[in-house]
């Protein structure tokens, strides 16, 4: 029991780290930005590039290095955030929603196969993966990894959490988020604000494919579709727009699916995950601390 | 209005034309063939280049390439080329059945492509349709034999005869309980089922846990703890290499001591790779022959290793074989003609490929799977057991 609730918040704190970008961006400008899960891919990748370059790093650097090439890839895949909003995006920022939602189904694609065409269709294996010795507590086991992952996401969710409620940035994110028009009456550059947000973001998913790297070893340039999708789900849960929500939503997610996976098998899990899902919406559409938004006339 | 008169005029005469030659050709041909009998001789492939399934497409394509060369550099077939259509199927059902229409339509008189046994199923009634003759390499669901079709022919072996091998080498070995687990794919769900199948009619060895997980993930804690409230003797995974190295992995992590035993879908260097070196060793696999297993075959490797600067990989040699026993089956059928080359396929008898000689039974699959039992050791994959 206690080591499904372990598993479950651990795979959790992925799906949250990834959904936090989704829902920000979702909060703010009104757009599912699929290509998300992809940047998570990308952050996995650039990590790769950037540990292999280094060339060997003995053990007892190892976590000292991650922590550094963690920081380097979450601005690089923050960077790149920016950047496909800046091309994909903006342009479109007044187009049709259906528009830019397709806008985003290609950036995702262009991405997955870019990197599948520059970096070889094959998995890689990370050079550096996270091993230690593990513990029991109440039953459950619990490795120094998933430990140290699990700080890290916490760290920076609380970080994340602290910017948007503390900065000037941060209220104008919110204010944004309320009312775009309104905050631009108000002399609050939209732009920059955006651009920020999609930096934030990105570097979230980034940090979250690094960790995946470490800890799992294996990486592919299909890998940010699925988890794409959960995290997707995970905002959705929360309530798509609200940052807790997001975090909220990840982790419950984590632990439906080993519930699921421990009550009907593991044939079962996703029709027990997204089932719920699907009851949980009809009867609360707004997630778990989304608002109902009235429509303004 | 003034042009439209001279446009049908020339479309009659071309059409006209085309009667003509495609007249003749039946004619002086004699075979009665659809396609045209100079040029190149066309054979199509539908195999994984995109996808998560695209580095085994490379290795076929790579075993496809090298006889196709080798035919060529001997004078072809009938004394024509071969030339090589390859599509992507993306191990996809729908992209694979667009590829197939598309191979059709290119004009091939063979194929011998097929991987993802989920993928080539739609394919089967597109070549069946256009009277092309199959030779599959890879792909081994029961599926495939289940559709009954005279034009397909599976040159490896299928999901029985290894489920027949796994369950062969639990009881040889002792294990008293197995966990089956599956990624829900036809491949892998049909491994699964029928080793279940065969376990419950020997009754020697106990199913402790059938799963099944979703590919593509990167965290499979659900199926580990799972696995470890099974507490089986071994843990059989029949899907791919990706997610199997990640459970063995995993698996590990969380302690577990007893055996493990992959599919033919796993065999391949990258699962020791993801796995990690240590957490693999005295991994079994049930496999058909690959090159490092087979005597005899170090010159191949080594040609091939000259031709694709890249050692081969799981189904090169079959994908090899699969050109040599078309063009085989076209020699022997003195022309490409869909009839001629399914009777002279279901004649072949003692053609030397690397599974053996081959000789197809009344299905159209190997008369012997030709499975063995491989273990991972210094970080490979060699022979333990020959089953023979």
């Amino acid at each position: 029991m206690t080591q499904l609730i372990w598993n479950g918040l651990f795979v959790g704190s992925f799906y949250a780290l990834i959904a936090l970008g989704y829902s920000m961006v979702y909060g703010i400008i009104k757009l599912l930005n699929f290509a998300h899960g992809d940047i998570y891919m990308l952050g996995a990748f650039v990590g790769f590039a950037m540990l292999t370059s280094v060339g060997v790093i003995p053990a007892s650097m190892s976590i000292t290095a991650l922590l550094i090439v963690l920081l380097l890839c979450m601005i690089v895949t923050g960077g790149i955030g920016v950047g496909i909003e800046y091309l994909a995006y903006r342009p479109l920022r007044n187009s049709p929603r259906l528009a830019v939602l397709i806008t985003a189904v290609g950036a995702s694609f262009t991405l997955e196969y870019g990197v599948s065409a520059v970096a070889g269709p094959n998995p890689k294996v990370f050079p550096v993966r996270l091993e230690g010795d593990s513990f029991t507590v109440l039953g459950a086991r619990i490795s120094v990894p998933q430990l140290v992952l699990m700080v890290i996401a916490v760290v920076l969710m609380w970080g994340l959490n602290s910017y948007i409620q503390r900065t000037s940035m941060g209220r104008a994110m919110r204010a944004i988020a309320l009312d775009t028009k309104g905050a631009l009456l108000m002399g609050i550059n939209v732009n920059k604000v955006i651009t920020w947000t999609f930096f934030i973001g990105s570097a979230l998913a980034g940090a979250a494919g690094v960790m995946a790297g470490a800890y799992y070893g294996k990486i592919d340039f299909l890998m940010g579709f699925i988890i794409g999708l959960k995290a997707f789900t995970a905002a959705v849960i929360g309530g798509i727009g609200n940052i807790k929500g997001a975090m909220l939503g990840g982790l419950l997610l984590g632990l439906l699916e080993a519930f699921g996976s421990q009550w009907l098998g593991g044939q079962w899990r996703d029709v027990f995950t997204f089932g719920v899902l699907i009851a949980f919406l009809t009867l609360k559409p707004t997630g778990l601390l989304g608002e109902r938004v009235t429509e303004r006339v | 209005m003034k042009l439209r008169i001279p446009k049908a005029l020339a479309v009659g005469a071309v059409a006209a034309a085309m009667l003509a030659t495609t007249g003749c050709g039946g004619i002086l041909g004699g075979g009665g063939d659809k396609t045209a009998d100079s040029g190149p001789i066309k054979i199509a492939a539908v195999i994984p280049m995109s996808g998560s399934s695209a580095p085994t497409g490379v290795y076929m394509k790579n075993g496809m390439q090298m006889a196709v060369d080798e035919i060529n550099a001997k004078g072809g077939v009938l004394g024509r080329q071969l030339s090589l259509d390859l599509e992507d199927g993306a191990c996809d059902p729908t992209q694979a059945a667009a590829a197939a229409n598309k191979a059709v339509s290119n004009g091939a008189v063979i194929s011998v492509g097929g991987y993802c046994s989920g993928a080539t199923l739609p394919t089967l009634p597109i070549f069946a349709k256009a009277n092309i003759p199959m030779i599959i390499p890879a792909a081994n669901s029961q599926e495939l034999v289940n559709q009954k079709l005279p034009n397909v022919f599976m040159i490896n072996g299928t999901g029985s005869q290894q489920a027949a091998a796994a369950v062969k080498f639990m009881a040889k070995d002792g294990v008293k309980s197995v966990a089956l687990v599956d990624d829900n794919t036809s491949y892998s769900k049909d491994i699964a089922t029928e080793t279940k199948k065969d376990l419950q009619a020997d009754g020697t060895v106990k199913v402790a846990l059938a799963t099944s997980v979703t590919a593509g993930e990167s965290d499979y804690s659900s199926a580990v703890h799972d696995i470890m409230g099974a507490n089986p003797d071994m843990l059989y995974w029949t899907g791919y290499y990706q997610e199997g190295g990640l459970i063995i992995n995993q698996l590990k992590a969380a302690g577990y001591k007893g055996k493990i035993m992959v599919a033919d879908g796993s065999v391949d260097p990258s699962l020791v790779k993801i796995a990690g070196a240590a957490n693999a060793e005295g991994v079994f696999a049930t496999m058909t022959q690959t090159p490092d297993t087979i005597k005899g075959a170090e010159t191949w490797i080594a040609n091939y290793t000259k031709a694709f600067g890249s050692a081969p990989g799981p189904y090169s040699t079959q994908s090899y074989d699969a050109v040599r026993v078309a063009a085989e089956a076209m020699t022997q059928a003195k022309g490409t003609g869909g009839d001629a080359v399914i009777k002279a396929l279901a004649g072949i008898d003692g053609f030397q490929i690397f599974s053996g000689p081959l000789k197809f039974t009344p299905e159209h699959t190997l008369s012997s799977g030709g499975f063995q039992i491989l273990v991972v050791q210094g970080g490979k994959f060699i022979l333990k057991d020959a089953l023979a």
